[in-house]
């Protein structure tokens, strides 16, 4: 079974090409895609994408920064692949939209390798990713959502006498309805398991980063308290200003948002400047990819169960961090679980961003500063105006429960057990 | 921070549950010295928090439109929360309230875009006499600065809503405000009044001015020690929403959905399904204390939790009140001091009141007829610091989100929207669930806004403008 892979690209708009680029973005969607110019369900195993265009800007020091066109996507196939599909099953509508960025060919000159070869010079790497659980395709939580609708049908209709309740006799009649119905049979075994090869692999990264952080141990140790020392001097005199964001931004924001039962966040921020942030901020998203990779990959961010992927990407040589995510739920609602769940894990990130909120010792305060952090997540938001969701009806806690509903029909089961599967329904 | 509760306006100290006749008068705000004049009479006339009323009270809120006509600067609105300055009829906002299709803004009778409200006079007195003659007393005062919109009557159901249910039972243990109540429990003042701390510890941003802007002296201090006043101090904002129900139709879905095999009605099943939507029996005892039957000790009872009843066997995960207020149920760990720390952060103060005659269950199942057809509902009125995080979040994430706590398709089954999505109830048990399907929605917006109940200095201060 595949895992999922991600793809970001990032490619700069001409110079005066930002508001053709602009209202064509917005001709594709109102929050979510429509399916004009790009039709994101025609790829293979996408689960999310989205387009946004960051607009023209000046750095901390004032130098201008080009206008971006980012791509990013999560998918069940290779990266490769993902691209190859991009360019040949959508290649008049990446021409329109890559066709406002530099570098990218006249349309005269364009054959379909020097399309390919063109977008991929754009694409980049992220430094850390978060997908809610590896190895779940689209294909298992469309298919388990639609098991579940049959089954949870099936049991309404059945006569609802004293005997309906039954969990053993449920099950059994599920089984049943499953075994005698083609287009069901393959719910009767469990999902295919990730690859031996993928989970190989993952164990010696494991290893391999663990020896690695054993090596380094007391090297980190000898540099702990010079880093602690320069961290609470920088957190002491960082600037924390609280920006209230502007209306029509949050307006703009709004208009996009709670059209499914997931929403897309996108924003992107300074890095603050000198060489200490830098490297605390590599360090850290470093070790961010490492612990979602091998530990909060499967269904839970350090209690945060709402995000289905998430991505943080530098850009502008480590000037600038995007961070882009679809969860469940209201934004109000996301940020409350940020504040309230994960506020230290969101200071070790962000407090290295310009104007957030102060916090101490990289973990305290910070995000608690509740008004504060909520208009600098607003502040530093990008409108997402084309997103995709393949399954855009289904929460995290639905998917996961459909995928409990599934597991429950192979297998022998103790009555204790099917007691407890039925709770699934 | 002791409250300032001489400053407070009376209705966050108390609902006036003894003063049971009530009058809304929704204004609309016109020459500008006349009405700041009115504005001026109102800061002298207006009950505080700290003052029991023997026999009247009255109190103004003003909506953001209303701020404006006052003349207060454009900037200093700005300063308000986002939600409030925008109002509840702004575009986008009713996918976050669930006013969509026939409970657009277009569609209310007011508050919407084509009848903007600028302020609300709440009338509270003993009897029908005694609210006439406040009402009268009232509208000489107004002069040419207000006139009267729209006049929302109101009546005493003692105690129940229309549904027939027992209501306001669970309110929130406010620090500085009467009752203690279990530290777990009981809530910052900051969380219902704005220059205090709140749930986080923090000051609820708001209109926080320069001293300059204040050249009468007439504000507070503002609570970050900057040396500047706060106009938002002692003041909070009020969520006024018309909720028209539809008694006949709630007890007639009920019936149907609960017929025996033969055809005829299950009076026994139809209650125990009401019950099980409402989350408590009619006379209020509730489903995860009595979950077999009403019970007449437990009639008041607040003081439960669900975590026990995790998977919803006694009161369904879906139930009304389980979500207006989860108490100890949801993440991280229910049960656990932390997730009640986090139900805290959620919380309002109810303050509304019933309108129109009650219909009983006899009738509403025979239907038709005069009696029938007569509006009847809430004026749902509650008190919070923070509009987005309390009425707001409450209302999207708890009542109307189809995906509360796990569930498909479930919205709340006694008030929320059921199209296009959230019309299942699903009934847990020990074995497999029941689910009712298509339930309608028996509940419909007639108007509605988001309005500052002022401090009563500040009230002053918006007279005072020039």
């Amino acid at each position: 079974m595949p895992h999922q892979a991600a793809l970001t690209i990032v490619a700069p708009v001409r110079p005066g090409q930002s508001e053709s680029l602009g209202a064509l973005l917005a001709s594709m969607g109102d929050g979510v895609a429509n399916g004009s110019v790009v039709d994101f369900g025609a790829f293979t195993g996408v689960h999310f994408a989205r387009f946004i265009l960051v607009d023209e800007t000046r750095d901390l020091r004032g130098e201008p920064l080009q206008a971006l066109l980012i791509y990013m996507s999560d998918f069940d196939v290779s990266s490769r692949q993902h691209l190859s599909e991009l360019v040949e099953k959508a290649a008049a509508g990446i021409d329109r939209l890559f066709g406002h960025c530099e570098g990218y060919p006249d349309a005269a000159t364009l054959t379909p390798e020097i399309r390919l070869a063109s977008l991929r010079r754009y694409v980049i790497s992220e430094q850390a990713r978060y997908v809610n659980t590896i190895g779940r395709t689209v294909r298992q939580v469309r298919s388990e959502a639609e098991l579940r609708e049959r089954v949870e049908g099936f049991l309404d209709g059945r006569p609802q006498d004293d005997g309906a309740g039954d969990p053993v006799a449920a099950r059994a009649a599920v089984q049943k309805l499953a075994a005698g119905d083609e287009s069901l049979r393959w719910a009767l075994e469990p999902p295919e398991g990730l690859g031996i090869g993928f989970r190989l692999k993952e164990l010696a990264h494991l290893v391999g980063g663990i020896l690695l952080v054993l090596i380094l141990l007391p090297l980190l140790l000898l540099i702990a308290p010079v880093f602690l020392v320069l961290l609470r001097l920088h957190e002491r005199s960082d600037p924390a200003p609280h920006v209230r964001p502007p209306p029509e931004l949050v307006r703009e924001l709004a208009a996009l948002e709670d059209h499914l039962v997931q929403n897309p966040f996108t924003a992107i921020g300074f890095v603050k400047p000198g060489l200490f942030r830098r490297a605390t901020l590599t360090v850290v998203l470093m070790a961010i990819n490492f612990t979602t990779r091998h530990v909060f990959n499967h269904g839970n961010l350090a209690g945060v169960k709402t995000i289905h992927f998430a991505r943080w990407v530098v850009l502008d040589g480590w000037r600038r961090v995007i961070f882009a995510s679809n969860y469940d739920g209201s934004l109000e609602s996301y940020m409350d679980d940020f504040i309230d769940k994960i506020s230290w894990g969101l200071n070790i990130v962000f407090s290295n961003g310009y104007g957030f909120p102060r916090a101490r010792w990289l973990v305290f305060d910070g995000a608690t500063d509740e008004l504060a952090f909520k208009d600098f997540l607003r502040l530093h938001q990008v409108p997402t105006r084309v997103w995709y969701s393949a399954y855009g009806r289904l929460t995290n806690a639905n998917i996961a429960n459909n995928a409990r509903i599934r597991a429950g029909l192979h297998g022998d089961q103790t009555a204790e057990q099917t007691k407890k599967w039925v709770e699934a329904l | 921070m002791n409250p300032e509760l001489h400053d407070v306006q009376g209705l966050v100290a108390r609902g006036y549950g003894t003063l049971p006749a009530a009058r809304f008068l929704l204004m609309g705000l016109e020459d500008r010295p006349s009405a700041r004049a009115w504005a001026g009479s109102l800061a002298d006339a207006v009950s505080p928090g700290d003052e029991r009323p023997q026999d009247r009270a009255l109190n103004v809120a003003f909506s953001s439109t209303g701020l404006q006509r006052l003349g207060l600067a454009p900037e200093i609105i700005a300063l308000f929360s986002h939600e409030f300055v925008e109002g509840m009829a702004a575009p986008d906002r009713g996918r976050i309230l669930g006013d969509l299709d026939r409970d657009a803004p277009e569609q209310w009778d007011w508050g919407g875009p084509a009848q903007p409200v600028d302020a609300v006079l709440l009338l509270y007195a003993k009897g029908a006499q005694g609210l006439d003659a406040l009402e009268a007393e009232q509208t000489r005062s107004l002069g040419t600065g207000a006139r009267i919109v729209r006049k929302l009557e109101t009546s005493d159901l003692q105690g129940s809503e229309p549904f027939g249910f027992r209501d306001g039972i669970s309110q929130p243990f406010v620090e500085g405000l009467s009752k203690a109540g279990p530290p777990a429990t009981t809530l910052r003042f900051g969380e219902f009044v704005l220059g205090y701390p709140n749930e986080y510890g923090r000051y609820t941003d708001g209109p926080v001015l320069d001293r300059a802007q204040d050249p009468g002296g007439l504000l507070g201090a503002a609570p970050d020690d900057s040396g500047r006043v706060d106009l938002g101090r002692n003041g909070t904002y009020l969520v006024f929403r018309q909720l028209s129900q539809d008694v006949g139709g709630f007890w007639r879905f009920l019936d149907q959905a609960t017929r025996r095999a033969d055809g005829s009605s299950d009076p026994d099943r139809r209650l125990r399904l009401a019950a099980k939507m409402v989350g408590r029996w009619p006379n209020g005892s509730p489903l995860a204390l009595a979950p077999e039957a009403p019970n007449e000790d437990l009639a008041g009872a607040n003081d439960f939790g669900y975590h026990v009843d995790a998977r919803g066997v006694q009161c369904p995960v879906g139930a009304h009140i389980r979500r207006a207020n989860p108490r100890d149920s949801l993440d991280p760990r229910p049960g656990s001091d932390r997730s009640l720390a986090i139900n805290r952060r959620h919380r309002i103060l109810r303050r509304g009141r019933k309108y129109g005659t009650p219909l009983g269950v006899d009738e509403a199942l025979r239907g038709g007829g005069q009696a029938e057809a007569d509006e009847r509902g809430l004026h749902f009125i509650c008190l919070n610091a923070n509009i987005a995080r309390q009425f707001e979040f409450v209302h999207s994430t708890w009542l109307n989100n189809p995906k509360f706590a796990g569930l498909y398709d479930d919205s709340d089954p006694l008030v929320s929207p059921s199209h296009p999505y959230g019309g299942t109830f699903t009934i847990q048990s020990e074995g497999v669930r029941k689910r009712v399907r298509d339930v309608p929605r028996f509940v419909s917006v007639r108007g509605g806004a988001y309005f500052f109940l002022p401090g009563i200095a500040a009230i002053r201060y918006l007279a005072s403008l020039t």
